[in-house]
């Protein structure tokens, strides 16, 4: 209330009338914890010993790992045949899983930039775990436009993914939205990565040293290393935060920019279906739906184990829920803005793509992305729905194989009643295809388990830096700026 | 002479009190000071006289050079090097150049802004007086430290001492160089 | 808040004093209104029906552009709990007053539409001649609007208006009502209203603009789709409002009245929503154009062709207003509000407000002028006298909408005293 103090002129009478009703907002942690709690909290995750619920986990998620190198190799060694596309339908299950995976990545962007821009405080909790959630995606995501080429080693030879002098003097096609998505999600993968180690370093600070304190000194040197000597000095959290904020600020229309050209892939062509010029925010809302479906998927269980109902609220649920009810109320208006428009337009072939999708040979197919991605969430208007953890958990299960459905309607049902009737055929999944997809969650799963067992899941710094002690003016009438 | 111990460490037990003794200190007109804290306090610049970022000069630099890489290596790829006619697109145009270049602005930011970061906060540094303080684990934990450096031309053992218990130190030690 | 007690006194006076000038500045404005909606009239003399309908159309879709942004500011102000906009929600609802007047302001394209039939909307008369705008045939007998004429009539047009202005009016009328009651009474109830109606409002907002645009503007060229056009016009909207609300913001300043309750943080944020929209809109535009123009479809790149070039290969008019938008609707308001001291700055603020207010209102010039076109199938040029009725048209419903806030703005408190978020509003930081 300094601003009356600060200000040359008398503060005009109306500030003297305010006089707020009370709806207190609901605090970040809970139980009033204090600085060191977190710490402990946190860090104690990592330095007791490994749990026995993660070693199971782990050797579980290494057997269905084993599915997707298996199935790759077979696939190396014996072509792309080995998966069930066939005419008319080139693209299947591969890129339905790279889009589901990289949809499933945005939601840690979006939690860590979109968030962090928006000044959302209740992030800090989880932003951590989603970021890793993000760049594991996307190295599921990866592997299967890379593999789907069939002779992997020339999306690696020079020339042909990135653009290298090579000896048959060409240049890869930058007219193809398919290049232009070998920028995108190699660049959002590293930016993605940089971007959690940037996050990650004060907290790999304060390991350091309490690693050094216990005597370890391995485990310090190698924290340490990676902590690239911090030592918490404001002149560096100055520098520190704005390169945060800037970090957040490209991160932004990186994760825009991604999906919008995911999206471009398909509605650059003139399949019908495909080409829709809402596709690129349709897409980019879908994959916030999808990546937050598959956050509650992640964070309920470890909130569970880890006792962590103080750092990740029934706030935070709320507000995970209500994004979940938001863009997927976004995603079910583009499902219906898509089918005006395909009626508007009065383009038969369009018309009979949307037709198709919701009567044909895949309405199976259909319906379940519409129950999961439109009815489901609905579902978190309810205040006694986000307030029931197993409810929420069950519900998100259903967002993310809605997505997953929701890519396999655009992608299949286009591609398998195209312009030629001639050509129509109807796509099966191979066993290897289907094999080597279901791995993709084990390699998922080893990866955020080697996170959650070696890496603070939670950020420290930040989750401090909103506590209400955190406020150099709290309990002080003398706040300024 | 005050060359045989790099500074002083004061201990501050909350972010409000801290937030007064680095009014403190910055008044009574010390150059090279610094605020060890566990997070980024709200504010503390400002307490502390330290300017806005540079990072960002860093940044545009970094988008700039990248938006003009993505147009020159399309253009330079497509319409000079290897002209060839795909999809009855023309040789270049900013249009379809767009998307990488833009993927290659937001790459070379990122770099830029970082590598600007680092190079601005001289890190890594992994031997700093700090950082053998045995408090620095709780600085890094739940407490907060006003640092003094003894080159500071300003600096005076016993007036620095004074300063700092007079903002209110809990605890005052000397850091070794 | 005892600080505030002790300074009421001293500054009481400056509060009541500008009250007999409001009202004066709110009949200018209202006179200026009717001068310009007299002088549209008297439009219709000189270049005929069609082209001062086109105008006023133009002028209407702008302001009500503007009062649909407001609208949803402020409900995404209260989907979001937002803390912050809570000072600038007040004027936002002041704004919305215009609401019924605008859906006044439009019954006379309305009654064009039976008085005239197919003067604006072609296929508001099934037996107009295609030949005179470069086709063939008559309406009836274009396939493409046989298949559409279960949404292209007349009766959809009316339905279509008639619930979108009357639900907006309702929605207006709920979050002003609730917010200025909560002023006298402090009860939370109205808070937990706003929310319903917030709940209740953002669909069915986004469904009848989206219907709603597609009709008045996108219908005009009825032939031309694009599932993206509702997206468009919710980012100009948007972008409209939130620079509305930064004139508002430092006239409100430069009068005295937000001294002490405003900072500059308040300025920031709100220069950061003007920013972050100038890049949603680029996108969503950006987007719709690059996909007509990759994927190459004559059904869809007319729309775009007639935008630039003449049937004879000639570069037009509408070409250099496209690169306008691109330069002046993206990049220059990009490359000034990403400074940090630009948007603190009270002088440059409105400026940059007021310039992207207008170029909100070449975009939708660019979106529906085109369509009226030659007997050669080719678009009037931009820079014709139709420009003039398109200033009297916005200066004429412009007018009625800065009297309509003047009016509640005199009638209201300056900030929602009561709302449970003012406190945070008034001591924003960061």
């Amino acid at each position: 209330m300094a601003h009356s103090a600060h200000s040359e002129h008398a503060a005009p009478a109306i500030l003297a009338e305010v006089n707020p009703a009370p709806l207190p907002r609901a605090t970040l942690v809970e139980s009033k914890r204090s600085f060191n709690w977190v710490t402990e909290k946190i860090c104690g995750i990592i330095e007791g010993p490994t749990p026995r619920w993660w070693w199971i986990s782990f050797a579980v998620s290494c057997f269905v790992a084993s599915f997707t190198v298996i199935g790759i190799a077979y696939l190396v060694s014996t072509g792309v045949g080995v998966w069930g596309h066939a005419n008319p339908v080139n693209w299947a299950w591969d890129i339905v899983n790279f889009v589901f995976w990289i949809g499933i990545g945005h939601a840690g962007t979006l939690i860590s930039a979109i968030l962090c821009l928006l000044r959302q405080k209740w992030r800090t909790s989880i932003n951590r775990a989603a970021e890793a959630m993000t760049i594991f995606a996307v190295v599921c995501a990866a592997i299967f436009p890379v593999f789907h080429v069939g002779r992997v080693w020339f999306a690696v030879l020079p020339g042909y993914l990135f653009p290298f002098p090579n000896s048959n003097a060409i240049w890869p096609n930058f007219r193809s939205p398919l290049e232009w998505d070998v920028f995108a999600v190699s660049t959002y993968g590293t930016v993605s990565v940089l971007f959690w180690y940037i996050g990650l370093i004060p907290d790999l600070a304060v390991l350091r040293d309490r690693f050094y304190k216990a005597g370890n000194k391995f485990k310090s040197a190698l924290y340490g290393f990676f902590a690239m000597g911090w030592r918490g000095s404001n002149r560096h959290w100055s520098n520190y935060e704005m390169a945060y904020l800037i970090l957040a600020g490209i991160s932004t229309p990186l994760v825009l920019s991604v999906h919008t050209i995911v999206s471009f892939d398909f509605a650059v062509s003139l399949i019908p279906g495909w080409h829709t010029t809402i596709f690129p925010p349709y897409f980019v809302a879908g994959a916030i739906f999808s990546g937050f479906g598959m956050v509650i998927t992640l964070m309920m269980p470890l909130r569970a184990i880890f006792r962590l109902e103080d750092l990740i609220t029934q706030y935070h649920i709320d507000c995970m829920c209500k994004i979940i009810l938001a863009t997927g109320t976004i995603v079910g208006y583009a499902y219906g803005i898509e089918f005006f428009i395909a009626w508007y337009g009065s383009n038969p072939y369009e018309g009979f793509a949307f037709i198709n999708r919701a009567f044909g040979h895949y309405a199976w197919a259909y319906w379940i992305m519409i129950t999961c991605n439109v009815i489901t969430p609905q579902f978190f208007w309810f205040k006694k729905v986000r307030n029931n953890i197993v409810l929420v958990w069950i519900l998100s299960i259903f967002v993310n194989v809605g997505m997953w459905f929701e890519r396999f309607v655009i992608i299949v049902t286009s591609l398998a009643r195209d312009y030629l009737p001639s050509s129509w055929g109807y796509y099966s999944p191979s066993a290897v295809e289907i094999f080597t997809f279901f791995g993709t969650f084990g390699v998922f799963g080893v990866l955020f388990l080697l996170f959650i067992r070696f890496l603070p899941i939670m950020p420290m710094a930040e989750i401090k830096a909103v506590m209400p002690e955190a406020d150099p003016h709290s309990g002080h009438g003398d706040s300024k700026h | 002479m005050a060359d045989s111990i790099y500074g002083l460490m004061a201990r501050f037990d909350s972010a409000s009190e801290i937030f007064h003794a680095a009014e403190q200190v910055r008044n009574a007109g010390y150059k090279h000071w610094d605020c060890i804290t566990p997070f980024p306090i709200h504010g503390l610049d400002g307490a502390m006289g330290v300017r806005r970022s540079h990072v960002p000069k860093f940044s545009l630099i970094g988008g700039l050079t990248g938006f003009t890489t993505g147009m020159s290596m399309i253009w330079f790829t497509g319409a000079f090097d290897y002209p060839l006619i795909v999809g009855g697109k023309p040789y270049f145009s900013p249009l379809f150049a767009f998307p990488i270049s833009y993927e290659l602005t937001i790459l070379f930011t990122a770099f830029a802004t970082i590598g600007g970061m680092f190079l601005l906060n001289w890190l890594p540094q992994h031997y700093h007086p700090v950082l053998k303080s045995k408090d620095i684990t709780r600085g890094l934990d739940d407490t907060f430290y006003v640092v003094i450096e003894a080159r500071d031309p300003k600096f005076d053992l016993a007036r620095a001492k004074a300063l700092l218990t007079q903002a209110g130190a809990k605890e005052i030690s000397e850091l070794e160089a | 808040m005892s600080t505030h007690a002790a300074t009421i006194s001293s500054a009481t006076v400056s509060a009541s004093a500008p009250a007999s000038s409001l009202s004066g500045s709110a009949n200018k404005a209202l006179t200026l209104g009717i001068i310009g909606l007299v002088a549209t009239a008297a439009g219709l003399a000189v270049s005929g029906g069609k082209a001062v309908a086109f105008s006023y159309l133009t002028g209407i879709v702008f302001w009500t552009g503007i009062a649909l942004g407001a609208l949803f500011l402020v409900m995404i102000h209260h989907v979001f709990d937002a803390g912050w906009s809570t000072v600038l929600r007040r004027q936002f609802e002041n704004w919305l007053s215009c609401m019924p007047w605008l859906a006044l302001l439009f019954v006379p394209l309305i009654i064009s539409a039976f008085v005239a039939p197919g003067m604006i909307w072609k296929w508001t008369d099934p037996s107009y001649d295609l030949a005179q705008v470069g086709g063939h045939g008559t309406v009836a007998q274009d396939v493409l609007w046989v298949k559409k004429s279960g949404l292209l009539s007349t009766t959809s047009l009316v339905i279509a208006t008639f619930i979108g202005f009357a639900g907006w009016s309702l929605l207006a009328n709920r979050f002003r009502t609730h917010s200025f009651t909560q002023d006298t009474d402090g009860d939370i109830a109205h808070t937990h209203a706003s929310r319903f109606w917030t709940a209740v409002g953002l669909p069915f907002t986004a469904l009848s603009m989206t219907l709603c645009v597609i009709l008045w503007v996108k219908a005009l060229d009825y032939h031309w789709y694009s599932t993206m056009y509702g997206v468009w016009f919710f980012a100009g909207c948007v972008r409209g409002a939130l620079s509305v609300g930064m004139i508002i913001t430092v006239w409100l300043w430069n009068r005295g009245d937000y001294k002490g309750i405003l900072n500059n943080n308040h300025m920031h944020s709100h220069g950061m929503l003007m920013f972050a929209f100038t890049v949603f809109w680029a996108y969503i535009t950006f987007s719709q154009y690059f996909l007509i123009y990759m994927a190459n479809i004559p059904e869809e790149t007319f729309w775009y062709s007639l935008r630039e070039i003449n049937t004879d290969g000639q570069f037009n008019t509408w070409g250099y207003v496209g690169f306008f938008l691109l330069f002046g609707h993206f990049v220059a308001p990009f490359l000034t509000l990403i400074h940090y001291p630009v948007k603190l700055s009270k002088t440059w603020m409105p400026r940059i407000a007021a310039f992207i207010a207008f170029v909100f209102l070449v975009d939708v010039i660019y979106n529906v002028m085109p369509s009226l076109k030659k007997i050669t199938g080719d678009a009037y040029p931009f820079t014709s006298i139709n420009l003039l009725w398109i200033a009297t048209s916005v200066v004429g419903v412009g007018g009625v909408c800065v009297w309509a806030y003047l009016n509640s703005f005199a009638k209201t408190k300056l900030i929602p005293i009561r709302d449970p978020r003012i406190g945070e509003s008034l001591t924003h930081h960061e």
